[in-house]
């Protein structure tokens, strides 16, 4: 392992955490956005509910605005793709310029969607920019070390919103399956116990999602 | 060369965009608010034959080598000021003078590892110096890229011309950098992300395999530098290229209210434990005011006259000089020299009678604070606005860096002013920048 100093440790966690964070709740609001559309006008309501962000949203509407592009509010799609290119631009040396362009991309796009007629099919370029961020992240990247830090935040972020969103068992056992296979990889410091219950729970015919949610987020030593 | 139709030139806007998904851009602060700009690339080079190269390569080698050894003087025996050649005043009055530098040999002699030499070139073909950047130069990694992304754009251009290739410049200054270690791992300091040179500073680390740090990750223990890394263990540092200024890089011995700097990293430094690239004190040979003796310096050093010029500068500090200032005053333009970033610069034609008249009382007041320069008529370079070519007033940037033996890198930045009726090209103020080709036949 190369020399990695205890910030970029944080900042290339943090960056797998936010773009994973901004390219699952666009996969979710899609999903929202299209029940508004005919079914049920406040499902908003829910979708806030779930992933514990204050609903300050006055209708269907101005949380389709808001919750995307809002610049000033921290649970944005927005917010949260600033904080991944925040993280990002900080960390050339270690990923890479090319790594770096695609989280560059996605913030062109998210800049486009914020003023498009068609806000959705935008965010499709945003996702398509991420999800291109990820390969080439495994592509580019030589250090096993630094790849398998971006990873187990996304990995940290999909579960934790997962369980927020109680999905299915089958794809809470996937995502623990997959952080488990990760995190002896890497240089960072966690809780073996938390790790191993979340490994329990999952199991369990009754997913406590809200046990599931805490473990995740005391997962690594700080 | 003076082909029209070069391929090229038809992906100015290709280049750009692909400029811009690289991040390339500058910050700059507007109201006091952070923001990130992109740095316009016109895609016709500025294009500089084989031979006029080599004239120039030689009298920056010239220039840069004399600098090194007025600042080591300075610094040291100060026969230069005893020899009555530079008078002290300007020495000591020069706001990059530091006493905290006196006596300090950095590792090998070299004070300018990195050094931009701002240069223009005059309708009559002459090349002269505007300004010799010893402190943090910046600027090398635009051209850098852009290279990189016109080969791309256009590969017919780069085969059909015979360019020097100028991405070697992370090659040349990780030279530098290894050639001053004191043993350990080589860094680029940075002030952090919100500063205007960000991108420059993680583009040369990621090119030349140094680490980005701040200085919240580095230590002083032991009279030694170390780096901090995730586990705690403490690696090394030989080499620190730091892209700080003098007075917040150490709060222990400059300015104590920084919160950049790392405490007692200039006391190792004094040891010979630590390479700071550049030398902290350099100031004191890029003041405007300084500047006037550089040809002076080239002959008393190296008993060599001075191969590139000045241009015609004056200093209003000498009584002739004031007279001749005072007289022509609408012929020149007056800098500044506490200034940079094409800041503090007025052309005497510009000002209305109630502007000259104040400006003249404060010349009086504060001779030592400006200089007075003939304005050159600049040779213009053609940049493309929308189909057309149209002139525009641009400079030079050339870097120069000090190993074993000082080294000119076959390129440069070239800014423009993008606005027809302004002499000022600074990325600050809205110019743009092209590549620089040095032909290699």
């Amino acid at each position: 392992m190369g020399i990695i100093s205890v910030e970029n440790t944080d900042r290339l966690y943090w960056l797998g955490r936010y773009s994973e964070r901004v390219y699952t709740t666009i996969r979710l609001f899609a999903a929202s956005y299209d029940s508004m559309i005919d079914l049920y006008l406040n499902s908003y309501e829910d979708f806030c509910k779930n992933l514990d962000i204050p609903n300050i949203y006055t209708s269907g509407e101005n949380f389709i605005e808001r919750y995307c592009f809002d610049e000033q509010d921290p649970n944005s799609i927005y917010s949260n793709l600033i904080r991944a290119y925040d993280n990002c631009v900080t960390l050339r040396e270690e990923i890479g310029s090319e790594t770096v362009s695609y989280i560059q991309l996605a913030m062109y796009a998210m800049n486009r969607a914020k003023v498009s007629q068609s806000p959705l099919i935008e965010l499709q370029k945003v996702m398509d920019n991420l999800l291109a961020f990820w390969g080439i992240a495994d592509d580019n990247i030589d250090s096993e070390n630094v790849r398998n830090i971006i990873k187990i935040g996304k990995r940290v972020e999909r579960l934790d919103l997962y369980a927020r969103l109680h999905m299915p068992q089958t794809e809470m056992r996937r995502e623990v399956d997959r952080l488990a296979g990760r995190i002896p990889r890497t240089c960072l410091k966690y809780k073996k116990e938390n790790l191993e219950m979340l490994k329990t729970l999952v199991e369990s015919p009754e997913i406590n999602y809200y046990e599931v949610v805490l473990k995740v987020e005391d997962l690594l030593e700080d | 060369m003076e082909n029209k139709d070069m391929d090229l030139y038809r992906h100015t806007d290709t280049v750009n965009e692909l400029l811009a998904r690289y991040g390339v851009k500058f910050g700059i602060y507007k109201n006091n608010e952070f923001h990130e700009q992109l740095f316009p690339f016109d895609a016709i080079p500025r294009v500089i034959e084989s031979d006029e190269f080599a004239y120039l390569e030689k009298g920056l080698k010239q220039r840069v080598t004399a600098l090194n050894l007025f600042i080591k003087d300075i610094y040291g025996d100060k026969k230069i000021i005893r020899d009555k050649v530079v008078p002290e005043e300007f020495v000591y009055a020069s706001s990059g003078y530091l006493a905290q530098c006196e006596g300090v040999m950095p590792p090998k002699d070299v004070f300018t590892h990195i050094a931009g030499i701002d240069l223009v070139q005059g309708k009559n073909r002459e090349w002269y110096i505007l300004e010799d950047n010893l402190r943090v130069p910046s600027g090398a990694s635009y051209p850098m890229i852009a290279r990189e992304l016109c080969r791309r754009s256009s590969p017919k251009t780069f085969q059909q011309n015979h360019i020097a290739d100028n991405r070697n410049y992370a090659t040349l200054l990780r030279k530098t950098m290894d050639y001053v270690n004191t043993g350990g791992h080589t860094v680029i300091l940075t002030p952090g992300r919100y500063n205007a040179a960000y991108f420059e500073h993680s583009y040369l680390a990621e090119q030349t395999g140094a680490h980005l740090v701040t200085g919240n990750e580095l230590i002083v223990e032991n009279d030694h530098l170390y780096f901090i890394d995730y586990s705690g263990k403490k690696e090394r540092v030989g080499a620190v290229y730091r892209r700080i200024s003098d007075e917040y890089l150490d709060p222990m011995n400059f300015n104590e209210e920084s919160l950049i700097g790392i405490p007692h990293i200039y006391d190792i430094y004094r040891k010979g434990n630590v390479a700071l690239l550049n030398s902290p004190g350099n100031g004191v040979a890029d003041d405007k005011g300084i500047y006037y003796f550089v040809p002076k310096m080239v002959k008393y050093y190296l008993d060599e006259e001075p191969i590139l010029h000045n241009a015609p500068t004056y200093l209003p500090f000498y009584e002739p000089d004031m007279k001749y200032v005072l007289e022509n005053f609408d012929q020149l333009v007056l800098k500044d020299v506490a200034e940079a970033g094409g800041y503090g610069v007025v052309f005497g034609s510009k000002m209305t009678a109630k502007q000259k008249e104040n400006f003249i009382t404060l010349l009086k007041k504060e001779p030592r604070r400006f200089i007075a320069q003939e304005v050159i008529d600049f040779l213009d370079i053609d940049i493309m606005e929308g189909d057309q070519r149209v002139p525009r007033k641009a400079d030079l940037r050339a870097f120069v860096l000090m190993g074993e033996e000082p080294m000119v890198w076959k390129s440069g930045l070239t800014r423009f002013s993008r606005n027809p009726d302004s002499f000022i090209v600074n990325s600050s103020q809205g110019g743009g920048f092209k590549d620089t080709w040095v032909l290699s036949q």
